[in-house]
């Protein structure tokens, strides 16, 4: 597998087109692929190195399915797609390989489907699963290039480090909110560990030594996502994957002599590295600008990464990853401690149904305030609806209000913090009224208690600041199931 | 193509995502020169809690190219000497993991 890699490749066992660079073309495909082989640097050989490839899609979402259709549709021989998941309405403003009728059907084999419509003639491999440090380098020795479609930072190390130990490229690419990011890695593919001779292309680690902490770790479910802002990165990332292998970049540096022989009798020029980074900043609110596309000079491999770098050898292994070693879950902070765990004491907590019977009561809120809620989710959240007379402060906001105040030395009053229809009946002589806080889910509310409390809002303990336990999803299991919690 | 020109004696520096949301800004300019190593420190003070929140895990480039980020650990430091100009774009890059 080390020496020669793709092109030694002796298992046919899964593709059944035969890996041919001279045969002719079927009359099927001259006419499907005709348009693409006739482009300036294309050509016969290029569409035969590209039906001759095996491609792994990892991640059948909102990058996978863009990607895979450009895939299938250029004629890569052998495509592996591999996903856990099953299809949801949520997915489909994005997902654009799945459809309405295909609702609860495993995502592989409805974007299959999908793909077999397009292009019946690759030969498509299902793999129903997460990619996990069990089965990764099975998943990935049977490819020739993989695409890191997947949506965390625990999967993306790991896709990287198995990618690193068999030699194989790898076109990564995520999105979030209205932010895309793709880099191509390990390509030309290098053996671990080699430095020599360099420079040689990095791998995830050498871009982003570090994940982010496990509370600023976005998902698309909680932070949102535009269809168009992922789409255009899958796309990109079949156009990077099709470009690799129609150059044949992705048969990797076996030797650093320069009088070794072509590959199979590719003709290669010698591969430069330039890795770069290609942000997309898209923005609801101004037309296209100078921040919207930028691409970014990156590094060379480095040499004290972790998984290619000097000695990586010694730290990272087959045998390792797949015994657990490293831990990938530990390193981007997933490991124990669940998010629902409490920071506050009881009388810090009230259920959504317990502040229905004993705060609300029957006659509301009315004139005479007796209490106010303060809603700390995003302002797009709350347009949807609250509860009731609440009032709206986004938590990150209410975060920097109070550092800005830190910094300040100042002691902050309430109107400094909280929005003015709080302010107001403070001044009024209701300085004691209780503050009742709700979020999403329940966490950012506790949170926010604390932080009130801490800037000494809560008038030494005689006004009440408490949190309205699992947030608007709980707000809509126990009290009004009609509630539109995104 | 490139952002609008800083004012004299500053430059330029981007945040993108998570930098985005924490500073709530797209950018602006601060003072310069500006020696790498500090870069955090003056951000930190301005956005408290900015380092460890994004900082810590994000790129940083210089004029659209990568720069390694002195630090304690590196053995070699001979990115300490960099030092930003004015003029000079900088950007805060945070991984993006979702898809």
């Amino acid at each position: 597998m080390q020496n020669g890699g793709a092109s030694s490749d002796q298992n046919g066992s899964i593709s059944s087109v035969p890996r041919d660079t001279s045969r002719p073309l079927t009359e099927d495909e001259l006419d499907r692929y005709s348009r693409q082989m006739i482009v300036p640097g294309m050509g016969k050989e290029a569409q035969l190195r590209l039906i001759n490839a095996k491609v792994l899609i990892i991640g059948a979402g909102g990058l996978g399915c863009p990607a895979a259709q450009y895939i299938a549709g250029a004629g890569i021989g052998t495509i592996g797609i591999a996903d856990g998941d099953t299809v949801e309405r949520s997915n489909l403003h994005r997902q654009v390989g799945h459809s309405t009728s295909r609702i609860g059907q495993s995502k592989v084999s409805s974007l299959i489907t999908h793909l077999r419509g397009l292009n019946p003639l690759p030969t498509y491999v299902a793999h129903t699963t997460h990619i996990t440090p069990l089965n990764a380098a099975d998943l990935i020795s049977q490819y020739d290039l993989i695409l890191d479609c997947t949506d965390n930072p625990a999967t993306r190390y790991l896709i990287s480090d198995v990618c690193v130990l068999l030699c194989k490229p790898l076109v990564s690419a995520a999105s979030v909110q209205t932010s895309g990011q793709i880099i191509v890695l390990n390509c030309p593919p290098t053996p671990q560990g080699q430095l020599d001779g360099g420079p040689y292309p990095p791998c995830y680690r050498c871009c982003f030594k570090k994940p982010p902490p496990a509370n600023a770790q976005l998902s698309c479910g909680e932070a949102g996502i535009l269809g168009p802002v992922v789409g255009l990165m899958g796309v990109a990332q079949a156009g990077e994957a099709i470009k690799i292998l129609a150059s044949a970049l992705h048969i990797p540096t076996t030797t650093t002599t320069t009088t070794s022989p072509p590959a199979q009798g590719v003709p290669r020029a010698a591969p430069v590295v330039e890795p770069t980074l290609l942000l997309y900043s898209y923005s609801l609110t101004s037309f296209l600008s100078p921040f919207t596309f930028r691409a970014l000079k990156m590094a060379p491999r480095k040499k004290n990464c972790f998984a290619c770098g000097e000695g990586s050898k010694q730290r990272l292994t087959l045998e390792g990853v797949k015994n657990g070693e490293p831990n990938y879950d530990f390193f981007c902070g997933l490991g124990g401690g669940g998010p629902e765990k409490g920071v506050l004491s009881e009388e810090e907590r009230i259920t959504p149904r317990e502040f229905v019977e004993r705060v609300q009561g029957k006659d509301g809120n009315g004139k005479g305030k007796k209490y106010v809620v303060l809603d700390t989710r995003e302002k797009e959240h709350f347009s949807f609806g609250s509860i009731e007379g609440a009032v709206n402060l986004p938590f990150g906001k209410l975060l920097s209000k109070a550092a800005q105040l830190k910094r300040s030395g100042e002691t902050p009053k309430v109107g400094d913090i909280l929005p003015p229809e709080i302010q107001v009946r403070d001044g009024h002589g209701d300085k004691d009224i209780p503050i009742y806080v709700v979020c999403r889910r329940g966490l950012d509310s506790q949170e926010a208690v604390e932080k009130l409390k801490e800037m000494g809002l809560d008038n030494g303990g005689s006004r009440k600041i408490v949190d309205i336990a699992g947030g608007m999803k709980a707000w809509k299991e126990q009290v009004d199931p009609s509630f539109p919690y995104l | 193509m490139s952002a609008p020109k800083p004012p004299k004696g500053h430059f330029n520096i981007l945040y993108f995502a998570t930098a985005s949301s924490h500073t709530g800004k797209d950018m602006e300019a601060l003072p310069a020169p500006l020696p790498l190593r500090k870069l955090f420190d003056t951000l930190e003070e301005r956005y408290q809690g900015i380092r460890e929140a994004v900082l810590d895990h994000s790129l940083v480039t210089i004029n659209l190219g990568y720069v390694d980020m002195p630090s304690s650990e590196d053995e070699d430091g001979e990115d300490n000497v960099t030092v930003i100009q004015e003029g000079d774009e900088v950007a805060i890059i945070p991984p993006v993991s979702s898809g």
